[in-house]
């Protein structure tokens, strides 16, 4: 192993433009960040990985001025940037200091138009001077904005957010720029060009702190890279050294033997348990106005199987999902569960007939516990009404034993037994979707609809997600309808994939077929392989 | 016939002070998402330091001095007291209910200060009238609608296209995305509590003025008729303050204007009417007329 161990702290290379020493931070007494080191030397990328929970929104939050929002303290430690402390400024202050960070999950401004995004964001430079040229840089930067840039940010595409999330934070001119999870819900088209812009800008003069789940993008395009876990660095050097090193390659690149897991065990719930029925799907479209989401798509779900539905971000998937559960209505078309017209259903009564789906942007109760989301979930299955809950009669109270016991259960196989607990906000993004799963589980699906499952996990996670997923389905024996950009995920554990662009479907097959066939590579795979030519031929094609 | 388009002119023009009051309610509300209840008594401490200065600097030179104190007084109230327990990561209701304090403070304060007395507010127009298409309208309500009208389209102007608004709205739309591109959000916020003091001064002055008799101590009360108006618009729209602010006014002239034919069902029923027509608005859009439905993206 070529990377250096933190034991034996590696001297702070000279002219550090970013220097966090010794970091300390906790939320409410709980105990986020131990002791974190770290520093970003003028232009270059660094690279943070690490697993959900590991600290790194944390660190990042601790750099943008942003702790207090959210109720975590900086115990002791410096942040400096070059030799001037950030801590305790407020976070407009530190943006004019020259830290911008990207947050992740994008937030743009939804109702203002593109322009007024980035206007918003040049109130981090503190003078009107030169903002013609911070609008003419990211205009040129993302060519795809200016197009838009009248139209509201909440009706880009996710990638398109994504360059604007990033524009607003360029044009208060960053030294240092903050990248949390760029790479997040971004299909493998898009993502490259998000590199090589993160790249572009690097070489523009901005030094750069990249958060990211997805280690291969982030190795191969940052000068070095650190591991946190658990609150703590424990790996550090250049990204050439960790790539390879074993525990980058196993845990983050999803390379080598892989993490030995323990089998799982699936508690059988005792409850109203139905087998799966096919889920037929029949020239479904849906508009909006004028514009067409879906466009006439058909395809059918086998009991038991695993069916995946892939394509790039706009391409119409979440609308499916929608519409299959009553939360938008088909304009055409219809589809089927068994006998029953998905379509002609309410939301309540779909999901009284066993269908159960996770969200994409999560939607589950902030506040409340994680037992307490879980066994929201098992609403559906509860007899115990309004009255004899109120009253606690014995009846009730019995039930509610029992449901506790089930919700534990299905946390225990999840892994979320440790969280049940505690309150959803203090949980990273990744065990988040954990939850969110567990909640769908809960219901006792005999259809379980995913939407996108493991943004924002990294490749050790969301290969401990595929396992379980795949268990659940052997062991439950339901089908699934798997929505996710994590094309390893998708490919190990799907039987049949539907490829929809544009709201059309483009392709319906065996994964391996979809995988080669051409117009899958060139609306939504992009390279594979291939060459670094090919790679820019098919992004400049690829329009918005 | 003559005698109800009397009232419907009179309705609009009251509706316009009501607009510009409740454009206040709405202001704050869009930047830091509290309802702010304390308005009515800063409307109430507007109108009574122009009854008390017009006659040492003259109505319009009272107006905007007091406009000037109430907002300070509003920025000190959102810096001193908001600003405290927002740090605190209090909740927007604990806010408004603070504000609701804020409200009874100040207003018993002021109440007690005027006592018994009827202070008129001086304006130059007295209780002078014009024709206006064979219909009376005093003086003072027509100036009332000018400045209001003016007031709200420079407003509109500067929310949709000055830097001011761009900070606002971002900030309104996601206060922490917002501090983290570089936007001051104490400043943010204070700047809009300011800006509402300000109406709200500039709106008492008006409120009280021909052919109400001047401030008394009700005038807070009165004044909280302006929520009912920026509620049943939409809490986060300005056309919605307006139309809001239009509706109560005509609809508490018209009760008042004909409370004999409709005396079955009681005097006094124009008090009542805003909160009447604020109930079946809500029941038919909760958001208000032009409010944000709670969307989300699923």
């Amino acid at each position: 192993m070529t990377s250096t161990e933190v034991q034996d702290h590696p001297a702070e290379p000279a002219g550090a433009l970013l220097d966090v020493r010794d970091l300390h931070v906790s939320y409410g007494g709980v105990s986020a960040l131990r002791g974190v080191s770290l520093s970003v030397p003028e232009g270059e990328i660094v690279a943070m990985l690490g697993s959900n929970g590991a600290g790194k929104t944390t660190l990042l939050r601790a750099l943008s001025g942003t702790l207090a929002m959210q109720g975590g303290t900086i115990d002791s430690g410096t942040v400096e940037l070059k030799g001037r402390s950030l801590a305790g400024l407020d976070p407009a202050v530190i943006v004019r200091e020259g830290v911008v960070q990207a947050p992740e999950g994008r937030r743009i401004f939804g109702e203002l138009t593109v322009d007024e995004n980035l206007r918003a964001g040049a109130f981090g430079r503190g003078r009107r001077e030169g903002r013609a040229e911070a609008f003419a840089r990211v205009y040129e930067l993302f060519p795809q904005l200016q197009e838009r840039r009248g139209q509201q940010g909440g009706l880009l595409s996710g990638g398109e957010q994504q360059m604007l999330a990033i524009g607003r934070a360029l044009m208060a001119e960053p030294k240092v720029l903050l990248l949390d999870e760029p790479s997040l819900g971004l299909a493998p088209q898009v993502l490259e060009k998000i590199g090589e812009i993160i790249q572009l800008i690097n070489r523009q003069g901005t030094s750069i702190v990249l958060v990211e789940q997805n280690a291969g993008i982030a190795l191969k395009i940052a000068d070095r890279a650190t591991v946190l876990e658990v609150g703590q660095v424990t790996l550090e050097g250049s990204s050439a050294e960790l790539s390879e090193s074993d525990e980058v390659r196993e845990r983050y690149l999803g390379l080598g033997r892989g993490p030995q897991i323990g089998k799982v065990e699936v508690v059988t719930p005792v409850t109203g348990r139905r087998s799966a029925l096919p889920l037929t799907v029949e020239d479904l479209t849906v508009r909006f106005g004028g514009l067409t989401a879906l466009s006439e798509v058909s395809f059918t779900v086998e009991p038991d199987s695993t069916h995946a539905v892939i394509g790039p971000n706009g391409a119409g998937k979440s609308t499916l999902l929608n519409v299959l559960t009553g939360v938008y209505r088909a304009t055409k078309g219809r589809a089927r569960y068994g006998d029953a017209v998905l379509t002609d259903l309410r939301s309540p009564r779909i999901a009284a007939l066993g269908v159960s789906r996770t969200f994409q942007n999560l939607a589950l109760s902030p506040t409340s516990t994680v037992a307490q989301n879980l066994l929201l979930g098992r609403h559906r299955l509860t007899k115990a009404g309004f009255v004899s809950a109120g009253l606690r009669l014995p009846a009730a109270r019995r039930e509610q034993a029992e449901q506790e016991r089930v919700v534990a259960g299905i946390a225990e196989v999840l892994g979320l037994s440790d969280h049940l607990g505690v309150p959803l906000t203090s949980l990273a993004y990744g065990d988040r979707k954990r939850v969110e799963l567990a909640r769908a589980l809960c219901a006792e699906p005999s259809l379980l609809l995913l939407d996108e499952p493991v943004a924002g996990m990294n490749s050790e996670e969301s290969q401990q997600m595929a396992r379980m997923i795949a268990q659940v389905r052997e062991t439950l024996g339901i089908s699934i309808v798997l929505v996710e950009h994590d094309m390893a995920f998708v490919m190990g554990l799907a039987d049949r994939v539907t490829v929809l662009d544009f709201g059309l479907c483009i392709a319906d097959g065996m994964p391996d077929e979809v995988q080669r066939d051409p117009e899958v590579l060139k609306a939504y795979l992009g390279s594979t392989e291939g060459s670094e030519e090919e790679v820019g031929e098919e992004i400049g094609e690829a329009g918005p | 016939m003559s005698q109800f388009m009397e009232l419907l002119i009179s309705g609009l023009s009251l509706g316009c002070i009501y607009a510009l009051i409740a454009m206040g309610f709405v202001v704050v509300f869009k930047a830091t998402n509290v309802v702010n209840f304390a308005h009515a008594s800063v409307v109430m401490l507007g109108a009574y330091l122009v009854a008390r200065w017009h006659g040492s600097l003259g109505f319009f030179g009272a107006v905007a001095v007091a406009a000037v104190c109430c907002a300070i007084v509003a920025a000190l109230c959102d810096i001193v007291l908001v600003r405290a327990l927002r740090r605190r990561r209090g909740s927007e209701e604990v806010l408004a209910i603070l504000t609701i304090a804020i409200n009874i403070v100040l207003g018993t304060a002021l109440a007690r200060e005027v006592g018994t007395d009827l202070l008129p507010s001086g304006a130059p127009w007295k209780s002078d009238v014009t024709h206006v298409l064979g219909v009376t309208v005093p003086q003072t309500r027509i100036a009332a609608a000018v400045v209001a009208l003016v007031l709200m389209g420079l407003f509109w102007l500067a929310f949709t296209r000055s830097d001011w608004g761009v900070a606002m709205r971002s900030a309104a739309s996601d206060p922490e995305a917002a501090a983290l591109s570089g936007i001051r959000l104490g400043r943010v916020a204070a700047g809009a509590w300011a800006l509402a003091g300000a109406l709200a001064a500039i709106g008492g002055a008006f409120f009280t003025s021909f052919p109400a008799a001047g401030v008394n101590n009700t005038t807070g009360l009165l004044a909280l008729t302006a929520i009912p108006a920026a509620v049943l618009g939409g809490l986060d729209s300005t056309a919605g303050a307006v139309v809001g602010g239009l509706t109560i006014g005509v609809a508490t002239t018209l009760a008042a204007g004909y409370q004999d034919e409709i005396a079955f069902l009681g005097r006094g029923l124009s008090e009542v009417v805003p909160y009447i027509v604020l109930l079946l608005v809500l029941l038919w859009r909760p958001s208000g007329v032009f409010g944000t439905r709670e969307v989300t993206r699923v």
